[in-house]
């Protein structure tokens, strides 16, 4: 029997500025234990979703405006984000994801932790899985490198103990080999501790490699979905996504497969 | 020597009050222009509580100290709460007009009078003499002390403590903070109750030491250079700016003229503002430009 839905997105409707809908009732399921992917291209709504899960729409004047964010049975959309993460669930976000000026050690410090969790549990659950992070544990992390400050920022997520770990655009600005690294990262994360993952990617290969299941959105609409694998292996994706095109497709038939597949997905 | 021992006890004063400023300015970017009302109303707390608990002072500066923790948090919970989210100047003109509203307050219930704390509490203020032919008075070395503890246990805090590393964090980016789980509103609280606290304890201090009026919210302003001069955002700033300021008051009183002391610390400021905007040891990046 499968496990059941951690986080259920039931027609999920986003506005910024009271004008702009950017999410268009997406929904979306995550068993425990799953890593799921939502691909997209920019400005498809995969942030934004993230966002209203982890309940950052405030800040940039976005409301949840219809449909449901379900987190074990309680729903949270348009609670506090502090609250979110209590509840158990982490944001490791896009941009900005560690505190500069604070020392590795000390960006572990900060984030809250279950009462019964000291400094130490913490310190070794973080080099558990980054162990690089216990060199430069006195280092500041302005000062660390972006594959580094990844690595820290998943730590320090993880530090809050959370069931549910969402990881907004991981390889971004980072060398193929350090994505491939975290990747796996990710998957012994969730391996070890049994957390579920959901990680947004531009970048769908990466993503795909580990996922248990992806979602494709485009224009702020859930337009495919379905395993990893199969995903993998569908020729849209291939060919848009991971851009595995035969050399004899010359780019004007790429133009009209592009608007046959538009059609497809857009119905 | 006694010009070093008077220098040293005006910075401890501007320091103990400018690391008020600098607490909460660095955890939420709001000048606290009602700092200086807050720091009376602490000594006039102690002059309630000395009616109140006659013949135990101690029990009376427990309270009185408790009770300017407590104003703190509560000025942060009934009003600067509502300003989370709104621009800083809303804040900061809100803490204006709380400033002129509790110096009406403190007059209409305590008078403009000059009223003596130390004598309530039955405590006397002798002088003690200082090797090199020196003099301070008991209480103005007591607050010596109690600015290098204060400083010294907001460094041990700010740096291990795991509130003082989220009061930091929060500082710096205050989304990614919400986003580890930090409650803003209990760091933001905390903040303003430290700040409200040391602010207190400099204003009782100086009560016991030279009586308590209403004028005393001037002392409250002239250490706002002092936090300035050393740059906003650091208690290390604020220390070095108390004692630039402190120096330059001490001195100008001295060796110029008596009037300049209320005058001296803004001219510092003004010539720190336009050199170093951000200060001694400020952070560029933070400021706002023009």
């Amino acid at each position: 029997m499968s496990e059941p839905a951690l986080l259920t997105v039931e027609k999920l409707e986003v506005v910024y500025h009271r004008a702009i809908t950017a999410v268009q009732g997406i929904s979306l399921s995550v068993r425990k234990g799953q890593i799921v992917a939502i691909l997209g291209t920019n400005g498809a709504g995969k942030s934004t979703t993230l966002r209203a899960i982890s309940g950052f729409l405030g800040i940039d004047d976005a409301r949840v405006t219809d449909g449901s964010v379900t987190f074990n049975g309680k729903r949270i959309e348009n609670r506090q984000p502090n609250e979110i993460t209590r509840l158990g669930i982490a944001l490791v976000p896009e941009r900005d994801k560690v505190f500069p000026n604070l020392t590795v050690i000390e960006n572990l410090t900060a984030p809250f932790a279950p009462a019964h969790y000291n400094r130490r549990d913490n310190e070794v659950l973080a080099y558990q899985f980054f162990p690089r992070l216990a060199e430069l544990r006195s280092r500041t992390a302005g000062l660390l490198s972006g594959g580094e400050r990844q690595m820290l920022a998943l730590a320090s997520a993880l530090v809050c103990r959370p069931e549910l770990l969402l990881v907004d655009e991981l390889s971004l600005g980072l060398a193929p080999v350090v994505v491939q690294d975290l990747m796996a990262r990710l998957v012994q994360i969730r391996h070890e501790l049994g957390t579920t993952i959901v990680v947004v990617e531009q970048s769908a290969a990466a993503a795909l490699n580990v996922a248990d299941y992806g979602y494709v959105l485009e224009n702020g609409r859930v337009v495919l979905d379905g395993e990893g694998a199969r995903l993998r292996a569908h020729g849209d994706i291939q060919e848009f996504y991971l851009g595995q095109t035969s050399s004899s497709d010359r780019r004007s038939y790429r133009s009209v497969k592009q608007y046959r597949r538009s059609r497809r997905w857009y119905g | 020597m006694q010009l070093a021992v008077n220098i040293v006890v005006l910075s401890a004063i501007y320091a103990l009050i400018a690391c008020g400023y600098v607490l909460i300015y660095r955890v939420s970017r709001v000048l606290n222009l009602a700092h200086g009302e807050l720091m009376m109303l602490g000594a006039y707390l102690l002059l309630a509580t000395a009616a109140s608990f006659a013949g135990n002072p101690v029990a009376a500066i427990a309270a009185a100290v408790v009770l300017s923790l407590a104003v703190g948090i509560l000025v942060y919970v009934f009003l600067m709460r509502k300003m989370t989210g709104e621009m800083v100047l809303a804040a900061v003109l809100t803490t204006v007009a709380l400033g002129t509203l509790l110096r009406g307050l403190m007059v209409l219930i305590w008078s403009a009078q000059q009223q003596y704390p130390g004598q309530a509490l039955g405590f006397a203020n002798p002088a003690i003499a200082l090797p090199g032919g020196g003099r301070i008075s008991t209480f103005a070395a007591i607050l010596v002390v109690t600015t290098a503890l204060v400083y010294g246990g907001l460094f041990v805090f700010l740096r291990f403590g795991r509130w003082g590393v989220r009061m930091r964090a929060a500082g710096q980016n205050p989304l990614l903070a919400a986003q580890r789980g930090i409650n803003l509103h209990a760091v933001y609280a905390l903040a303003w109750g430290l700040s409200t606290l040391t602010g207190s304890m400099a204003g009782m201090l100086i009560a016991l030491d030279s009586g308590l009026t209403s004028s005393m919210t001037v002392i409250g302003l002239k250490a706002f250079p002092a936090a300035l001069v050393g740059g906003l955002d650091s208690l290390v700033g604020a220390l070095v700016g108390a004692l630039i300021i402190g120096a330059a008051e001490v001195l100008s009183i001295q060796y110029i003229d008596p009037l300049l002391s209320d005058v001296v610390p803004f001219l510092v400021l003004i010539a720190m503002l336009i050199v170093r905007p951000w200060g001694l040891f400020g952070t560029r990046e933070e400021l706002d430009r023009v």
